[in-house]
């Protein structure tokens, strides 16, 4: 049988009275900021902290970067969509000399040719960091499960853009950099 | 949580491939339905969702162009970047519902009976939603120990993608159409909006992403309220009305 609409009033009080004290009752008791967010990879995030040698064997950690907008790629020397994004982020290195952006490319050494990516980065005139992770625990703290994959990290440290895959358009990676250099320190 | 299939080469987004699933199979099965029900053109459906979806992704790549006009200048060939990241969600849905619009009025197709042959389809999409969620580890569960916690993002959480899909399963079975029991046109789409805005509010007390509007109230609870309470006097004005309402046999293209 067809409900009625007497019936469906009952329905419907019954409805949005449980709902209004749901919602009620709910944001007392609990709220979704409870609790500090744990560094994750993931968008909303604080990006995990790390420090890896560069090239030269100098140290870099994520954290001497803090109050700039990062671009933290990784890459592989024998992953050819990886190679193929690496001049578009020459351009923007050369675009903004690490003043409000910076470019951090972590080779996945543990499972990279270490001398092919060195001869890579030589070929290509890269100027940005290159860092290598040489037991693959950035990456695994990263959860990288494809390649190329980057992470947009805001000037607070927070993560706001993860693309897996590539390699990425220069529009893309400019639309996205843009946005967070637009965004209020 | 499985975000990425790599095989061989290729990545592949599994979030992206289950909505991709979701709206494939529930449009079989409305067109399939549309069949039975002989009220609209099982065609018509399956242009109009095709239509709304084509121009919902246009719409999408073209607001999202219009905020960055001077890069793309320079890089025109990017307007057919199948990069998602690309795309303005809001421009998405307003370009996607204006098409459906047009469609349905140049057609000239009753628009209660359509989104009431459109509901299952919209229903199989809620779950593969949740479920694409789950792939995906978005619309993640506040911090909690319990049993069915699941671990994610660091922590042990309300697994709250789970619950929104069982929930969607839940919503499929009740708007499911039946022939026993025939409600005036539109009721079964109201129906769905109604118990999707009540899922909603159940769930989001769970999420951790949400956000907060009026001190301490969650925004999407208060909107989905709205919905609820809309939805549910438009589905009591038809009900009402039931004896004066157009037969449906009338409604027939």
């Amino acid at each position: 049988m067809p409900i009625s609409s007497r019936n469906f009033k009952w329905i419907q009080l019954a409805l949005l009275f449980f709902a209004a004290a749901w919602i009620a009752g709910t944001s007392w008791l609990s709220t979704p900021g409870e609790g500090s967010r744990s560094a994750s990879p993931r968008a909303g995030f604080p990006a995990p902290s790390f420090t890896l040698t560069d090239l030269d064997g100098d140290p870099v950690s994520l954290s001497d970067f803090q109050g700039k907008v990062v671009l933290l790629n990784f890459w592989a020397a024998w992953c050819p969509p990886c190679k193929a994004e690496m001049p578009a982020f020459e351009a923007l290195q050369q675009a903004y000399r690490g003043d409000e952006l910076v470019i951090l490319a972590v080779n996945t050494t543990y499972q990279d040719d270490l001398t092919a990516a060195q001869e890579f980065v030589v070929e290509n005139n890269l100027s940005f960091p290159v860092l290598l992770d040489m037991d693959g625990k950035v990456s695994n703290a990263y959860q990288i499960l494809a390649m190329p994959s980057t992470f947009f990290i805001d000037r607070d440290g927070i993560i706001q853009q993860v693309i897996v895959g590539g390699p990425m358009s220069e529009t893309l990676i400019q639309t996205q950099v843009r946005k967070l250099l637009a965004e209020v320190p | 949580m499985l975000p990425i299939l790599q095989i061989g080469p290729l990545a592949i987004q599994t979030p992206g491939l289950i909505l991709l699933l979701g709206l494939w199979f529930g449009l079989t099965l409305a067109e399939k339905l549309a069949q039975i029900d002989r009220i609209i053109d099982p065609n018509a459906i399956y242009n109009l969702a095709l239509t709304a979806l084509l121009a919902g992704i246009l719409g999408a790549r073209l607001f999202y162009v219009a905020r960055y006009p001077d890069i793309f200048f320079n890089d025109p060939l990017s307007l057919i970047s199948p990069n998602t990241a690309m795309l303005d969600a809001f421009g998405g849905w307003v370009t996607g519902g204006l098409a459906m619009l047009i469609y349905g009025q140049r057609r000239k197709l009753p628009l209660w009976p359509v989104l009431d042959a459109l509901t299952p389809a919209l229903s199989v999409l809620l779950i593969a939603t949740g479920l694409a969620h789950f792939a995906s580890g978005d619309a993640f569960g506040i911090p909690a120990r319990l049993p069915w916690s699941i671990r994610l993002w660091g922590e042990y959480r309300h697994p709250t993608q789970l619950y929104e899909t069982l929930l969607a399963a839940g919503i499929a079975v009740l708007v499911w159409p039946r022939r026993r029991a025939e409600q005036p046109a539109g009721v079964r789409f109201l129906a769905f909006v109604a118990l999707s805005a009540f899922a909603r509010i159940l769930v989001e007390s769970f999420r951790a992403d949400s956000t907060l509007i009026f001190g301490s109230l969650r925004t999407a609870q208060v909107i989905a309220w709205g919905i609820l309470a809309i939805s549910t006097q438009w589905i009591a004005t038809r009900l009402k009305h039931q004896s004066t309402a157009q037969p449906l046999e009338e409604a027939k293209p």
